[in-house]
C-alpha cells in the first residue's frame, strides 16, 4: 500500500475509546508488544501497541500489566485480526495491591477471563465481574473467598454451574451439602451421590448460595470456612479444567507456589 | 528478491533474529557476500564460540566463558551483598552503574503463572542454598518492577527471611511494567541507592 493509501485508511478507520481490562501481553519483535484486552461492548480484542516495550513510550507507561483496568483507544484494521493501539491509560493497577502475596493471583484471574472471553463477542457481565475483582485485589477481603466468589461467577456466566437448590437425582433440598460432579453429573445430595464427584460441605454450599446473591463489593460480609474452601478450590478447578478442556496454567504455578512457601499466596 | 539458492537461505536464518525484517536480512546477506573471505569466517567461528563456550556459572547461574564466572571469583567483590535479578543482563545494567560491588545471582526468569512458570523451573534452590551457607547479610531483591517480578519479589522474601538476612527490594523508580534491560544507569543507581527492607 502507497503512503497517501495508508494516511487516506487511517481517515477512514475511527478511533474507538473505550473502558478495558488488560489481560496479557506478549512480545513483537524488539520494540512492540501485541495486546489482548477486554472490553464491554466488543469482546475480547488483539491489538498492536507499537514502541510498548521501551521504557521512554509515553503512550503505553503502566498500563499494560495484567488486570490493569485502562481507558484506551484503538482503530480496526481492514481484514486484520489484530486492531492497531494508539495510547493506553491506566485507571487502576493491581500493583497497587498493598499485600503483595495476592499478586500470584492477578495471573490466574487474568488467564481464567482470557479462556473464557471469545473474540468479537460482547460479554459485560464478565467484563464487570473482571473489573470488580481487579478493583478488590487492592483492598482487605481474603484472596481465597475473592478467589472462589470469581470462580464460582465465571462459571455461571459461562452456563455450566449446576443448581444447588434441589438435588439433580432425588429433588430434595441437600441440607448437609452433597457431591459436584464435574464430568456433567450436576449436583447431588449425599444420599444419591454415592461416591461420584468432589463433595460440598454444607457451608461450602451456604457460601456459594451466599455468593450468588452477593455483589462483589459487598463480599466482606460473606464467609468462607477452611474447610470449605478446600472443596470449592477442588471443585471449581476440575469444573474450569473440565469447561476449558484443559489445565489453567496459572492454577499450576499457584499450586506449587503454596507448596513450596506456604504463606507467599496466602491472606 | 534473489533465487541464488545458498542465499536465500543465509537471508531465511538472518530473519530469524529478533528485530531483522525480510529487507534487513537480504541486505545483510548481500553485504556478507561481499566480505573478503576472512570477515565471513570470523563471524561463523564467533558463533561457533559462543554456543560452546558461554555456560551457566554453577554458583550464580550468570553466563560467562570460565566457570565460576567473573563476579564469584572476584576477590574484589563483598560477598556479603547479594542482588537476585530475573537474567544475566540485568546484570549487565547493573554494572553499568558501577556502584554495587557485591555479588548476583540469576534467577533465570520470573514466576509467571500465565506463562506456566513456578518455583521449580528458576534458580530458587540455588540461592536458597548460596543464602543458607552464612556469608550473606543483606540479598536485594532487583526483579522487573511488574506484576511478576513483584511477585517474585515477594515470595522469595517469604523464603529467605527465616534465614535471617535482611531482604531489601529496589525503589521503583523506574515505570511500572518495563523491563530493567531498558534503565539507565542514573535509574538504576537511584532504584539500587533507594532500597526498602521487606
Ligand atoms: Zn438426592
Ligand atoms: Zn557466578
Amino acid at each position: 500500500m502507497s503512503r497517501g493509501g495508508a494516511a487516506h485508511f487511517a481517515l477512514a478507520m475511527p478511533v474507538l475509546t473505550t473502558d478495558a481490562l488488560i489481560l496479557r501481553t506478549y512480545h513483537l519483535g524488539e520494540a512492540d508488544r501485541i495486546v489482548v484486552f477486554l472490553t464491554p461492548g466488543r469482546g475480547k480484542k488483539r491489538g498492536v501497541a507499537n514502541g510498548a516495550r521501551s521504557p521512554r513510550s509515553r503512550r503505553f507507561a503502566g498500563g499494560l500489566e495484567p488486570l490493569t483496568a485502562v481507558r484506551l483507544a484503538y482503530y480496526e484494521r481492514e481484514h486484520r485480526d489484530l486492531v492497531r493501539l494508539r495510547y493506553v491509560e491506566p485507571v487502576r493497577s493491581p500493583m497497587s495491591a498493598r499485600d503483595g502475596g495476592r499478586l500470584g493471583y492477578v495471573e490466574y484471574f487474568a488467564e481464567i477471563l482470557d479462556e473464557c472471553a471469545q473474540e468479537a463477542e460482547p460479554n459485560a457481565p464478565l467484563f464487570r465481574l473482571g473489573s470488580a475483582v481487579g478493583a478488590l485485589l487492592a483492598g482487605e477481603i481474603p484472596i481465597a473467598r475473592l478467589a472462589r466468589y470469581f470462580e464460582y461467577w465465571v462459571l455461571r456466566l459461562q452456563g455450566v454451574y449446576p443448581s444447588l437448590n434441589v438435588c439433580g437425582r432425588c429433588g430434595r433440598r441437600p441440607e448437609r451439602g452433597g457431591r459436584i460432579d464435574a464430568a456433567g453429573g450436576g449436583f447431588r445430595c449425599g444420599a444419591c451421590a454415592g461416591d461420584r464427584g468432589l463433595p460440598l460441605s454444607a457451608e461450602a454450599v451456604r457460601f456459594l448460595r451466599d455468593a450468588a446473591a452477593t455483589p462483589p463489593d459487598a463480599l466482606a460480609q460473606v464467609g468462607l470456612p477452611p474447610r470449605a474452601d478446600q472443596e470449592l478450590d477442588r471443585a471449581h478447578g476440575r469444573l474450569l479444567a473440565m469447561h476449558l478442556e484443559k489445565e489453567l496454567r496459572a492454577a499450576r504455578v499457584l499450586r506449587a507456589m503454596a507448596r513450596t512457601s506456604p504463606g507467599a499466596t496466602s491472606s | 528478491m534473489t533465487r541464488v539458492e545458498p542465499l536465500v537461505r543465509l537471508t531465511g536464518e538472518l530473519q530469524k533474529l529478533p528485530g531483522i525484517g525480510a529487507k534487513s536480512a537480504q541486505r545483510l546477506a548481500f553485504h556478507l557476500l561481499k566480505q573478503p573471505r576472512g570477515e565471513a569466517d570470523q563471524l561463523c567461528e564467533a558463533i561457533r564460540d559462543v554456543k560452546e563456550r558461554v555456560v551457566y556459572c554453577s554458583v550464580c547461574s550468570n553466563i560467562t566463558d570460565c566457570d565460576p564466572c567473573f563476579y564469584c571469583t572476584d576477590a574484589g567483590r563483598d560477598r556479603r551483598l547479594l542482588c537476585v535479578v530475573e537474567d544475566p543482563h540485568n546484570v549487565a545494567a547493573i554494572e553499568k552503574t558501577g556502584d554495587f560491588k557485591g555479588a548476583y545471582h540469576v534467577l533465570m526468569g520470573a514466576l509467571s503463572p500465565l506463562k506456566g512458570v513456578g518455583p521449580d523451573d528458576l534458580r530458587i534452590a540455588g540461592l536458597l542454598r548460596r543464602v543458607g551457607g552464612g556469608e550473606v547479610t543483606e540479598v536485594i531483591l532487583a526483579t522487573n518492577p511488574n506484576v511478576e517480578g513483584e511477585a517474585t519479589a515477594i515470595y522469595l522474601a517469604k523464603l529467605l527471611k527465616p534465614l535471617g538476612v535482611r531482604v531489601s527490594r529496589i525503589a521503583m523508580g523506574v515505570p511500572v511494567g518495563s523491563d530493567l534491560e531498558y534503565a539507565d544507569e542514573i535509574t538504576m543507581l537511584k532504584a539500587m541507592e533507594g532500597r526498602r527492607e521487606m
